[in-house]
């Protein structure tokens, strides 16, 4: 394995490790202070978020621009995720519909 | 008993394996792409078992980042599991450290929703829970080799295959929108992410897009509550 791929994996597994591990660990009375909950309601949108807007607004060398094979993919697949709240089935559509969109873009 | 309660649970994980098995094996197909070994893959997929930072980590490995942003990418994407955690302590006050760290070890969103809806199942029943996050987690794996196999088998570029990804995130964050504020968070870290991205150079945008946005929506909460009082 290599070096660099091994300190991800083992770093990755600690800090994810942490946080499921020590409120159960802890357990009895530590509540999370008020603030550092909301703001942990709000990191995971604004993670997902902050990754998807640059993938359709960006090309692969970094010029900003409506990317529209990408971005006429995303809007079904939003609209879908919505609806029907299936991971698998979001993930094939978006699949579909980029593959469709490559013979006619 | 235990053996019924283990079984009750490994049950109840049925409808999340459906779901981690293909997942999983679009993960082990891409982690391949990214140029990580079948083993790489495993021991990922043991060690860390959460998905959405998998697949970040592998979308920033293919980006050439070094292990600390996306070591500290993963604290801040699954920082939400210490509300899991400290939620699903309620149900097992009465259990010695080492089989609370195996349970916690394994928590996950989706393992959680299932636990969550009948708490009466869990309620001091390590062993269902065992069996419901054990049979998630072997699922995940199986997954994660299996497409770990296949991926240099599939052409990266054909079959809408660069998109899967973008559609897995686009997804999950759908999933996070629970609320107007959500929504709005979407916007506003999205659109600081653009102006980070074409500002400084480097992959720094998605840690400082989202600190940034969540930092803002948790003062404008705090006004707003303030406000009403």
């Amino acid at each position: 394995m290599k070096q660099e791929t091994l300190w991800i994996i083992v770093g990755m597994a600690v800090v994810t490790f942490l946080p499921r591990f020590l409120p159960m660990a802890l357990l009895t009375k530590w509540t999370i202070p008020r603030k550092i909950k909301l703001g942990l309601e709000y990191i995971p949108v604004a993670i997902l978020s902050a990754i998807v807007f640059p993938i359709l607004f960006f090309d692969g060398e970094g010029a900003l621009g409506i990317q529209p094979q990408f971005l006429f993919s995303a809007i079904p697949v939003f609209i879908f995720a919505w609806k029907v709240k299936s991971l698998w089935g979001s993930v094939i559509l978006g699949m579909l519909i980029f593959w469709g969109l490559g013979f006619i873009l | 008993m235990r053996n019924a309660g283990f079984k009750d649970g490994a049950k109840a994980a049925l409808p999340i394996v459906l779901g981690y098995l293909p997942v999983g094996m679009a993960f082990g197909i891409l982690a391949r792409k990214a140029g990580l070994n079948p083993f790489e893959v495993a021991f990922m997929s043991l060690l860390v078992y959460a998905g959405a930072s998998q697949f970040l980590a592998i979308e920033m490995i293919l980006k050439g980042m070094i292990w600390f942003p996306i070591v500290l990418t993963t604290f801040f994407i699954n920082l939400r599991h210490l509300l899991m955690s400290s939620t699903i302590s309620l149900y097992f006050n009465r259990n010695p450290l080492r089989k609370i760290g195996l349970l916690s070890a394994q928590l996950t969103d989706e393992s959680f929703a299932v636990a969550m809806s009948n708490t009466s199942k869990i309620e001091n029943r390590p062993e269902y829970l065992f069996g419901l996050q054990m049979t998630s987690h072997l699922a995940w794996i199986s997954g994660s080799v299996g497409g770990a196999f296949f991926g240099p088998l599939i052409k990266s570029s054909e079959y809408g295959l660069p998109f899967s990804l973008p559609a897995l995130f686009i997804c999950l964050l759908v999933f996070q929108i629970r609320s107007t504020h959500h929504f709005w968070m979407m916007i506003v870290a999205g659109v600081f992410s653009l102006f980070f991205k074409w500002a400084f150079p480097g992959n720094w945008y998605i840690l400082l897009a989202a600190l940034l946005s969540s930092g803002m929506g948790v003062m404008v909460e705090l006004v707003v509550r303030k406000k009403e009082g």
